[in-house]
C-alpha cells in the first residue's frame, strides 16, 4: 500500500475493485466505516454481490477479467470531461515528457513485439523518452528529457494516453464489461470528483485485480488513474493493495519471490551477472534513489558472509546461487515437477494442493517427488497428498516428513501488515507438543546441512562461510534479537544498529540484511524500546499517522510519495490535511510524516549545519529514474507502456476492443498444465471465478481445523443466479457438478442474487462464484475450486489467472 | 435503568466475529451444521449456539443487496419466557436487564420456547436430559461466564470491528438510535425493540425491513406476560398447591399402610 489502513478514515471516495474488504480485510472495513460516517462514499466494482458491495453506496457488476476496460473507461471519462488534476499531472507525472515518435499501438499490440522460439516478448526501444544521451549508459535523467508542459505535443505521454483510452467510451466499455452504461457513468462521475485539491480518492484492490494474465497491467491502470486525479501521496488517497495474509507483505519484503533479493533488489542471474560489477553496471540505475542499490546489495552480502565477505572476493558474490533464467514461479516449478525434474520440495506454511492452479494436476505432479517436507500447523492436503481421495498410496514412493510449526501467537517476531507497518509481537502461549517456531526450524535445518557438508561435498564455502551466530547458551530458541539486528543493519566492528539506510555503504563497513527495514531495530529513546516494539498512541497530526506505533518501512514513512501532497511551492493541496509543508518564512519544511524526498542537505563536515532543500529542488517520485509518476511506463512492466484490455485466456466472447484476443505475452505451460477451453466454448459456457470467505484463511489449512471456524463455513458451494438455477433445475442446497476442461468438482449450490447474468454485447453471460478454501483434510472438508482453474500467468509476475475461466454446471444424479 | 445493545444493520458486514466470540467465551461446542446458503451458518441458533449472524440477499432497486443481522435473545423488559416458566428457571435481572436461564431449576417443559415472540430459546434435542439454550447477555453472577458483572460489555460487542454492535444504557442507546435514524434518511423510521413485546434490551435499526432477519411482522407492543398473567399467575399456586395436596395424600396413604402393617404385626404377635 502507498498509504495504510488507519489512513482510510481520511478518504472521500473509495473505489474498491477486485477486493472485498468486508470478507477478507475486516479491519480495513472498520476504517472505511469511519470515513463513511463523515460522508465518504464507497464504490465496489465486483462481478459478485459481495459483503462489501452490500455496504457500498454504488455497486458496479462487471464480467470477470474486464477491469482494464472499466478503468480505461474511467480514465477516458476523466480526460474527456477535463476532470484530471492539471497542476498535479503537469508537475508530478511524466505527462509532458515526449516519447519516441516511432512508438506505435496497432491491432492491440505495442511496437516492438518479437517472437523467439515460440515465445513472445517486447523490445521496449520505441517506448523510451526523447532525450539527450543514452538512457542505459547515462541513466534516465529528468533534465535530459524533452518535454511539452502544455501537454499538446502528440508524442507527449499525456496525449498518447488520451489517444489510447479514447477507444474506451461508455458504450464500448459496457459492451465489454456487461455493466450498464448508467452504472458506469454514475460510478465514473463519483470517483472522478476526487480530482480536486481538497478531495481524496482511495483505490483499494486485491487478488481480483492481480490474478489475471494482465494483472500487472490492471495495477498499472489503477496507478495511472490515481496519478491523473492527484490521489497519490496524499492522506486518504493511494493505490492500496490489500495483501492476502497478515504477514505476506513481510514475506515479499524478504524476497519470497524467485526474481528478487531482499528489499526489492533484482536477483543475481547466471546469464548476465558473471561478477558483482556486472550487477552494478546493469542493475543499478544511474539516477533516482535506486542509484544506491549497490550499497544495499553489498551490505546484504556483508550481513550474510561477515568477515568472509571482502572486497577481494566481491563480498561473497560467488557464494550466492544464481538464477538459471528458467520459470521458477509456482507454475514453472509444478510443470517441472510433473516432468520429474524436481526431486524434493519443502512446503513451508504453504498448501499448493489446495491453493495452486489446476490443483488436481498439481497433486499428481507431487507424486514425482522423492521427498517432501511439510512445515505446518496441521496435516494439510499437501502433506497428505499421497492419501488423497483420488490416489492409490501403494503406488506413491514419495517420502513425506511433517514438521509441526508454531502459530504466530506461539512465537515472537514481527508481522508486517499491508500498510508496511512492522509490529513486533510477543509470544502469547507455548506451542503444543513438538511444534517449533519457524526460526528454530530454519536454524536446525541450516545446522544439519552444515554438518552434512563436513563429511564432504561440492563447494561447501557458501555454507561454511555463512554467518550463523544465533545461539544463546542454554537456550533452545535461536537469538531473535541477533537476527533482527542483522536485518536492521549495523556498523561493522562496533555492531551498533543503524538508524537509517542512508548510512549504508558499499565498501564493507556496514552490514544489512534488508535495507528497507533499517531503523526498525533502532532504539527510540522516548519509547524506551526498538522502533518495531513501540506502542505509543500519539498522533499529533490527527491524520492517524501514529509515528511511534511500530515502524513503517521505508524510514518510518506512513504515506509514500508524500511530496505530492503539496503543490510545487510546498503548500499542501488540502490545508486541512497537511503531511508536509514548506515554511517560507522559516525557510524549512514542517512535516507531519517522514518526507519522501530530500528535505535537508546533510552537513558537509561533521558538526556542521544541515541546510533545508527548497521546494523547487525536490523530487516528487524519488524511486523513479525520471523522478515522476509514470502515466506512460517506459520501463517496469514488460507487456506494454499503457494498460490495454485483453480477454482472459478462457473467455466466452471475442475481444471487441482489438484483434488481439488475449495478452500476447501470457505464460503458458506444457503437459498436464496445458489444457485451455476454446473462446466461446459451448461445452463450458459460463464464467467461473474464485473468491475467499471470511471464515477461512487462504486454503483453510488452519481455519478448517478450528472447530468454531469450521462450523461457521462448513461446506463447499457454488453461487449461481436464480435464472441459471431454473435452467439447470436446482435449488439452494442441491448437489451440483462444476466442470472445466481440466476437471470437475461436486459441491452444494447457492442460488441468490450474489451472481446475476450480465449482458455482454448482446450475449447473456452467467457468472459462477466459488470459494477456493476447501480440501479433503481438516474438520470442514469439501472439493477444491482450484481443481478447475487454468495454469496460465501474467508475464511480469506469473500470477495464475484464478479469477476468470470457463466452466459448466449441472445437477448431480443423486437427488 | 438497565443495559442494552444497539444493533445497526447498516453497519454490520457479516463477519461473524461476534458468533465465534460467543462460542469461545461461553465454552460452547461446535458442530458440523447443515448447509443453508453459503452465508449463514449454522442455519439457525440451536442448543449450542446462542447467536447467529443471519446474512440475507435482498431484492432492491431492480438488483440485489446484502445485509447481515446478528440474532440472539432480545432480553425483554417483560420476558414472556420467564412468565411462562413455572419453575422460575428464567428470571430477569432488574439491574442489567439480562434475562437469565438457571438450568438447575429447569424441568425441561419447553413452555419458554412456545412463549417467546422472537423464537429464541432452543433445546438440546440430542441429550437424554436436555436443557434450554439461549444468550445470557454475558451475565453470570458468581459464575465463570460473567462479563457484565465485571463492568465489561458482552463478548460479541467487544469483538465487533465496525461498531455494528454498541453496548450501553438502554435509555441512552434508544436516544442514539433515533438520532441516527433522524440524521440519515436511509433508515426505516423504527427502532425494533423500543416497544415490541413491551420493549427489549437489544434494539435494532435498519434500512431494510426487519422481517428479513426473521423478526415476526406485527409483533405487538403490549408486554406478552400481560396476556397470560391472569391465569399463569396461578401456576406456582397450582403447582405448589397440587403438589402439596398430592404429598399430603401420599403421606396419608402411606400412614394408613403403616398403621395397617402395625395392626397386622400386632395380630401376628
Amino acid at each position: 500500500m502507498t498509504n495504510h489502513f488507519i489512513d482510510f478514515k481520511n478518504s472521500d471516495v473509495f473505489l474498491m475493485i477486485g477486493s472485498n474488504s468486508a470478507e477478507n480485510h475486516p479491519q480495513a472495513m472498520k476504517w472505511i466505516m469511519k470515513a463513511k460516517d463523515k460522508g465518504a462514499k464507497l464504490i465496489v466494482v465486483d462481478p459478485r454481490l459481495t459483503k462489501s458491495a452490500g455496504l457500498a453506496d454504488m455497486h458496479a457488476r462487471l464480467r470477470p477479467g474486464t477491469d482494464i476496460a472499466y478503468i480505461n473507461g474511467l480514465i477516458n471519462y476523466i480526460i474527456e470531461n477535463n476532470l484530471h488534476f492539471k497542476d498535479y499531472v503537469v508537475n508530478y507525472t511524466n505527462a509532458s515528457f515526449l516519447i519516441n515518435p516511432e512508438y506505435k499501438f496497432e491491432d492491440g499490440v505495442f511496437s516492438g513485439l518479437v517472437e523467439k522460439d515460440g515465445i513472445k516478448s517486447y523490445d521496449a526501444k520505441t517506448w523510451q523518452y526523447q532525450m539527450d544521451g543514452d538512457p542505459v549508459k547515462d541513466g534516465i535523467r529528468e533534465e535530459a528529457i524533452k518535454k511539452d508542459p502544455t501537454l499538446q505535443d502528440p508524442n507527449c505521454a499525456f496525449q498518447l494516453l488520451k489517444k489510447h483510452v479514447s477507444r474506451y467510451d461508455l458504450k464500448t466499455v459496457s459492451q465489454v464489461t456487461g455493466t450498464p452504461e448508467e452504472v458506469l457513468k454514475k460510478t465514473y462521475a463519483l470517483f472522478a470528483s476526487t480530482g480536486k485539491p481538497d478531495k481524496a480518492g482511495n483505490v483499494i484492490y486485491a487478488m481480483g485485480i492481480t490474478q489475471h494474465t494482465y494483472g500487472s497491467q490492471n495495477c498499472r491502470a489503477l496507478s495511472v488513474l490515481q496519478l491523473l486525479l492527484g490521489n497519490i501521496g496524499i492522506p486518504g488517497g493511494g493505490v492500496n493493495a490489500q495483501r492476502g495474509e497478515s504477514n505476506v507483505q513481510g514475506s515479499t519484503d524478504f524476497a519470497m519471490l524467485n526474481h528478487l533479493l531482499p528489499g526489492y533488489n533484482p536477483m543475481f542471474y547466471a546469464s548476465k551477472h558473471k561478477t558483482l560489477q556486472d550487477y552494478m553496471d546493469k542493475d543499478v540505475p544511474k539516477t533516482s534513489f535506486w542509484s544506491n542499490r549497490g550499497k544495499f546489495v553489498v551490505s546484504m552480502l556483508k550481513a550474510w558472509y561477515g568477515d568472509k565477505a571482502t572486497k577481494e572476493n566481491e563480498f561473497g558474490f560467488n557464494y550466492v546461487p544464481k538464477h538459471d533464467g528458467k520459470n521458477r514461479t509456482h507454475m514453472g516449478i509444478f510443470e517441472e515437477m510433473s516432468e520429474g525434474n524436481i526431486k524434493g520440495m519443502i512446503a513451508w506454511g504453504q498448501n499448493p494442493a489446495v491453493g495452486g492452479p489446476s490443483s488436481f494436476q498439481g497433486r499428481k505432479a507431487m507424486e514425482k517427488l522423492d521427498w517432501l517436507v511439510a512445515v505446518d500447523l496441521f496435516e494439510t492436503e499437501t502433506s497428505a497428498f499421497w492419501h488423497r481421495p483420488e490416489a492409490d498410496p501403494t503406488k506413491i514412493n514419495t517420502e513425506v516428513f511433517f514438521l509441526p510449526a508454531a502459530m504466530s501467537y506461539e512465537k515472537e517476531g514481527t508481522v508486517t501488515n499491508s500498510g508496511r507497518w512492522l509490529q513486533f509481537r510477543y509470544k502469547a502461549v507455548d506451542p503444543p507438543g513438538e511444534a517449533k517456531s519457524d526460526l528454530w526450524i530454519a536454524d536446525r535445518l541450516f545446522k544439519a546441512v552444515k554438518k552434512e557438508y563436513q563429511s564432504g561435498g561440492k563447494y561447501p564455502d557458501p555454507i561454511f562461510n555463512m554467518v550463523w551466530n544465533y545461539d544463546i547458551p542454554g537456550e533452545d530458541e535461536p537469538n531473535i534479537d541477533q537476527v533482527a539486528l542483522e536485518i536492521n543493519g549495523f556498523e561493522v566492528g562496533s555492531n551498533k544498529a543503524l538508524d537509517s539506510f542512508g548510512k549504508l555503504m558499499d565498501d564493507g563497513s556496514t552490514a544489512c540484511g534488508c535495507w528497507i527495514h533499517t531503523g526498525y531495530w533502532y532504539v527510540d529513546k522516548e519509547a524506551n524500546t526498538v522502533a518495531a516494539k513501540r506502542r505509543m498512541n500519539k498522533d499529533k497530526s490527527g491524520l492517524g499517522l501514529f509515528p511511534q506505533y511500530g515502524f513503517a518501512w521505508p524510514a518510518n514513512r506512513r504515506i509514500v510519495y508524500n511530496r505530492c501532497s503539496a503543490d510545487p511551492a510546498g503548500n499542501p493541496w488540502n490545508p486541512q490535511k497537511p503531511l508536509i509543508k514548506w515554511d517560507a518564512l522559516a525557510g524549512k519544511w514542517e512535516n507531519a510524516d517522514v518526507p519522501d524526498f530530500k528535505a535537508v542537505e546533510p552537513a558537509k563536515e561533521p558538526g556542521g549545519q544541515a541546510t533545508p532543500v527548497t521546494p523547487d529542488k525536490t523530487v516528487s517520485f524519488l524511486m523513479q529514474e525520471e523522478g515522476r509518476g509514470r502515466l506512460f511506463a517506459v520501463k517496469g512492466v514488460n507487456d506494454g507502456p499503457l494498460p490495454e484490455h485483453y480477454e482472459p485466456i478462457e473467455s466466452p466472447v471475442q475481444n471487441i476492443i482489438s484483434k488481439q484476443q488475449t495478452m500476447p505475452l501470457a505464460t503458458k505451460f506444457k503437459g498436464d498444465f496445458s489444457k485451455i477451453a476454446d473462446t466461446g466454448s459451448d461445452k463450458y459456457p459460463y464464467v467461473g471465478t474464485t473468491h475467499r470467505v471470511i471464515e477461512h484463511y487462504q486454503s483453510g489449512a488452519i481455519t478448517r481445523n478450528c472447530p468454531t471456524l469450521a462450523e461457521v463455513s462448513a461446506h463447499m458451494f457454488a453461487n449461481i443466479s436464480p435464472k441459471l438455477a431454473r435452467k439447470i433445475g436446482v435449488n439452494t442446497g442441491d448437489d451440483v457438478i462444476v466442470e472445466t476442461i481440466r476437471g470437475e468438482i461436486t459441491c452444494k449450490v447457492a442460488v441468490s442474487g450474489v451472481c446475476v447474468p450480465l449482458n455482454v454485447n448482446g450475449k447473456e453471460v452467467e457468472v459462477i462464484g466459488m470459494p477456493w478454501c476447501f480440501g479433503y483434510k481438516g474438520i470442514a472438508t469439501g472439493a477444491s475450486a482450484n481443481d478447475l482453474t487454468p495454469s496460465v500467468g501474467d508475464p511480469n509476475t506469473n500470477i495464475p489467472e484464478y479469477k476468470a475461466f470457463l466452466c459448466n454446471i449441472k445437477k448431480t444424479g443423486k437427488h | 435503568m438497565s443495559k442494552g445493545v444497539l444493533v445497526d444493520i447498516t453497519r454490520c458486514m457479516g463477519c461473524k466475529a461476534c458468533q465465534v466470540a460467543c462460542k469461545q467465551w461461553n465454552d460452547l461446542p461446535s458442530s458440523n451444521p447443515a448447509f443453508k446458503d453459503g452465508l449463514t451458518s449454522p442455519p439457525d441458533m440451536d442448543g449450542y449456539t446462542y447467536t447467529t449472524v443471519q446474512i440475507e440477499v435482498i431484492e432492491k432497486d431492480n438488483d440485489y443487496t446484502m445485509r447481515s443481522g446478528k440474532r440472539q435473545c432480545m432480553h425483554c423488559l417483560h420476558p414472556a419466557c420467564a412468565s411462562a416458566c413455572f419453575a422460575k428457571a428464567l428470571q430477569r435481572d432488574p439491574k442489567t436487564g439480562a434475562v437469565v436461564y438457571y438450568p438447575h431449576l429447569c424441568v425441561g417443559c419447553r413452555y419458554c420456547m412456545l412463549a417467546c415472540p422472537f423464537d429464541i430459546p432452543k433445546y438440546e434435542w440430542d441429550k437424554q436430559f436436555p436443557l434450554i439454550a439461549k444468550c445470557q447477555f454475558c451475565f453470570d453472577p458468581n459464575g465463570k461466564y460473567d462479563r457484565l458483572g465485571h463492568g465489561l460489555g458482552p463478548a460479541c460487542v467487544d469483538t465487533c470491528p465496525t461498531g455494528a454492535l454498541k453496548f450501553g444504557e438502554r435509555d441512552e442507546l434508544l436516544k442514539e438510535a433515533w438520532q441516527r435514524i433522524n440524521r440519515d434518511p436511509k433508515y426505516i423510521k423504527k427502532v425494533m425493540g423500543e416497544k415490541e413485546a413491551g420493549g427489549t434490551s437489544w434494539l435494532y435499526i435498519s434500512d431494510v425491513p426487519f422481517e428479513n432477519f426473521s423478526f415476526r411482522p406485527n409483533l405487538g407492543t403490549r408486554p406478552l406476560p400481560e396476556y397470560s398473567h391472569d391465569f399463569l399467575k396461578w401456576t406456582p399456586v397450582i403447582a405448589v398447591g397440587w403438589g402439596t395436596l398430592l404429598t399430603a395424600l401420599y403421606h396419608y396413604t402411606k400412614r394408613r399402610e403403616k398403621i395397617a402393617a402395625e395392626k397386622d404385626k400386632n395380630v401376628h404377635m
